[in-house]
């Protein structure tokens, strides 16, 4: 096998996906949360493709690509709602936006 | 398949499936066809499927007596590698003998039907009821195997149902369709209990052919506590069926029915079964030798206490109902010796005489708008004259005068009863008791009806009619049945003349010893004489006036009892222990239960609204809790 050994890659993966999760918890700007959110997937991908190439298959490239896949369309998503949010002058606060509660 | 045997199996079906087609279209057709054209439809039918039964009778006798069963087969309805069961029907003498007795007098009480129900305003519901009663009943007799035979067995109790409750708007007959109903269940539990053990034992339901029933009936009688058990399940769903002491109770009560009905129940169709039912089996019955005496012993109980509450019934239809009881009562002590043609003699000469004798007091009660109590009649000899010599023929046929029909039918059970030993005297001890009962019955009802004077209520209601004893629908099935009550019995006379047992023999032969033709004559001779002589009773007490009758015994009236017998062993305790189940399961357990899971659904409901706070932030910390906890586990529990 090519590279480090995997445990490093794990570890790589692991401390993305950490610091991704960190960041949708606690930061309150919708635009930030997406970032993270693609750190997080990002973290995911990274282990999956490290298993494939220590296993020689390719599933986890297959999953990997059908998680960028998720993660586009979640973008497209997720921009569309901070654009609609920043036309009508809404205060970019995830925090904020609980009237669905009510 | 010779080219009758395909003309018979045709008939077999065109005589099954008429009736069917006209209860299809009397109900699609809705309002769409005329009340009218329901009673000729119905009619028609019948008739229909009386030629198909005299085009396979005339088939059958083509064949040489050992050739004379024919099976034909539809398709499978159960098809395992353990287990074949086909939509079968069966044409040999047996089958043929029921396909005739039920198609054509079936055929006569639907056509007086027509005349009976005049002005009824359902006559459609009826007519398709009428006909799927004969239909039911042909699908029992034709059966070729256990299963179709129970599911004839079956549509004649929902049919009986059906017509008994007609009137739904009268309580009395509503409770008396249900009394049906359930009595007839009992027997068709106990009778499918039976072939249960059938097909875990012989592993077939079919009554012929190399793997049949009735081929295993022997090596089934290794089993001693096999075969009983069986005979006795048959023998139940013949007792309920053919209302057979216990299971009699609801046949009395049938009466709410029109007459009509009753006509059809007693005579063509329904308590008829049960006798072929033995006759059919007779090979398993033959192997449980105790069963089968039981069965005669049964015949002898109903046919003396029937005969006996027969006596004291004022009903005019009841004394009947009574009187059909009894006389099954006969065939059944017949079948039970093992006198299957002498049985089965009696059913078709009491088919023609018993619904010639419903239909005869069909009219009266017709000429009388609805009266049915005897002490309100009386006189009527005068004003209708036709329907006093048909009710005469009836009675002196039910009370076995020669040469009528009910004689030599009555003499052929009495006279294979007299050849056996010290069970069969007893039986036929029983069987010349009866001899008295039925004449004094037949010819009480007779004297009160006819005899005497016209009571007041009797001829006020005569007036009102200008012919009283009905149209012509009415009239002509009546004589027909007259006719066929006086020669109906000329089928077979002992000594001289045997065509029908010799007919019936290749299915059944009889098992009773032949009688000698002089003790025969004797016999019927001592049978006459007590027939006569309770005619002569039934004169000196009942032709001046009813009043001067003797009080009827309590224990009669009461109908010895069974009703309320059942009423204190079934009916209360069922109703003390479904009330028990209400207060102490229903109302604590079951509906407070309910309560408890409503409030119990609120309660949770705003404990999980708590976690909606609707802060996104928040949900992603759960989750991720969520996910930690289980890695966790995943963790520790590996």
């Amino acid at each position: 096998m090519l590279g480090p050994a995997i445990a490093w890659y794990l570890v790589v993966g692991s401390a993305i996906f950490a610091i991704g999760a960190a960041g949708v918890m606690l930061r309150r700007n919708p635009l930030i949360m997406l970032l993270s959110l693609e750190l997080m997937l990002n973290g995911a991908n990274l282990v999956l493709i490290a298993f494939a190439r220590l296993h020689n298959s390719p599933g986890g490239q297959v999953f990997a690509l059908a998680v960028m896949a998720v993660a586009a369309a979640e973008v497209v998503v997720g921009l569309g709602l901070v654009v609609a949010m920043a036309r009508r002058k809404i205060e970019i606060d995830v925090d904020l936006l609980s009237r669905l509660r009510k | 398949m010779s080219a009758s045997s395909h003309v018979i199996a045709a008939a077999a079906w065109v005589c099954l499936l008429a009736p069917l087609a006209a209860v299809l279209a009397i109900a699609l057709g809705g309002n769409r066809m005329p009340r009218r054209a329901a009673g000729y439809l119905a009619t028609s039918s019948t008739l229909i499927a009386f030629a198909a039964a005299v085009t396979a009778l005339l088939a059958t006798l083509g064949h040489t007596a050992g050739n004379r069963r024919t099976i034909t087969t539809a398709f499978g309805l159960i098809e395992t590698h353990t287990l074949q069961i086909k939509l079968n029907l069966l044409v040999d003498p047996l089958a043929l003998v029921m396909m005739l007795v039920v198609s054509g007098v079936g055929t006569l009480i639907v056509a007086y039907s027509i005349g009976y129900m005049k002005g009824e305003d359902e006559k459609r519901r009826y007519f398709a009821y009428m006909a799927f009663f004969v239909f039911s009943m042909l699908l029992l007799v034709e059966a070729a195997n256990f299963f179709v035979l129970l599911v004839g067995w079956g549509l004649v109790g929902l049919s009986s149902y059906l017509l008994i409750g007609f009137w739904h708007e009268r309580p009395s007959a509503v409770a008396a369709a249900k009394k049906a109903f359930i009595i007839n269940a009992v027997g068709d539990a106990a009778m499918a209990l039976a072939l249960f053990l059938l097909v875990q034992h012989a592993g077939t339901l079919d009554f012929y052919g190399a793997g049949g029933v009735f081929k295993q009936a022997v090596s089934l009688g290794g089993n001693t506590w096999l075969i009983n058990i069986v005979a006795a399940g048959l023998l139940v769903g013949a007792l309920a069926k053919s209302a057979q002491i216990p299971l009699h109770t609801w046949l009395p009560d049938a009466m709410e029915g029109p007459t009509p009905v009753s006509a059809l129940i007693h005579a063509a169709t329904m308590v008829t079964a049960g006798v072929y039912l033995i006759v059919r089996a007779h090979p398993l019955f033959e192997q449980a030798v105790h069963v089968q005496q039981t069965a005669a012993g049964i015949g002898a109980v109903t046919l003396l206490a029937a005969g006996a509450i027969a006596l004291v019934q004022t009903d005019i239809k009841r004394v009947i109902a009574y009187s059909t009881m009894s006389q099954i009562g006969y065939m059944f002590l017949a079948a039970g010796i093992g006198a299957y043609s002498a049985a089965m003699f009696h059913l078709v000469t009491h088919a023609f005489f018993k619904a010639l004798l419903f239909l005869a007091a069909g009219v009266v009660i017709h000429a009388l708008d609805g009266e049915q109590d005897m002490r309100k009649m009386g006189g009527l000899r005068k004003k209708m004259p036709r329907t006093f010599i048909a009710m005469l023929i009836g009675a002196g046929a039910l009370a076995g005068l020669p040469p009528l029909a009910g004689f030599f039918s009555k003499d052929a059970i009495l006279a294979t009863a007299d050849s056996g030993g010290v069970y069969d005297k007893m039986l036929l001890t029983a069987g010349i008791v009866g001899v008295l009962l039925t004449a004094l019955y037949s010819f009480r009802l007779v004297f009160l009806v006819f005899g005497g004077e016209q009571s007041e209520s009797a001829r006020k209601q005569l007036a009102k009619h200008r012919g009283p004893e009905g149209p012509r629908w009415m009239t002509v099935p009546v004589a027909v049945l007259a006719v066929l009550a006086v020669v109906g019995g000329w089928l077979e006379i002992a000594g001289l003349w045997h065509p029908f047992s010799r007919f019936l023999a290749v299915v059944a032969p009889s098992i009773a010893a032949e009688p000698g033709a002089t003790r025969e004559w004797l016999l019927s001779a001592v049978s006459l004489g007590i027939a006569l002589g309770g005619i002569w009773i039934a004169w000196s007490i009942y032709s001046a006036r009813t009043q001067q009758a003797p009080k009827a015994p309590r224990a009669l009236v009461e109908k010895l009892y069974f009703d309320r017998a059942y009423d204190l062993l079934f009916y209360r305790p069922a109703v003390w222990l479904a009330d028990r189940l209400e207060s102490w399961f229903e109302r604590p357990l079951i509906e407070r239960s309910g309560e408890e899971m409503a409030s119990g659904t609120v309660i949770g409901g705003r404990f999980a609204a708590a976690i909606q706070n609707g802060l996104a932030r928040s949900y992603v910390l759960l989750v991720a809790a969520g996910v930690s906890v289980i890695v966790l586990l995943f963790l520790v529990l590996r």
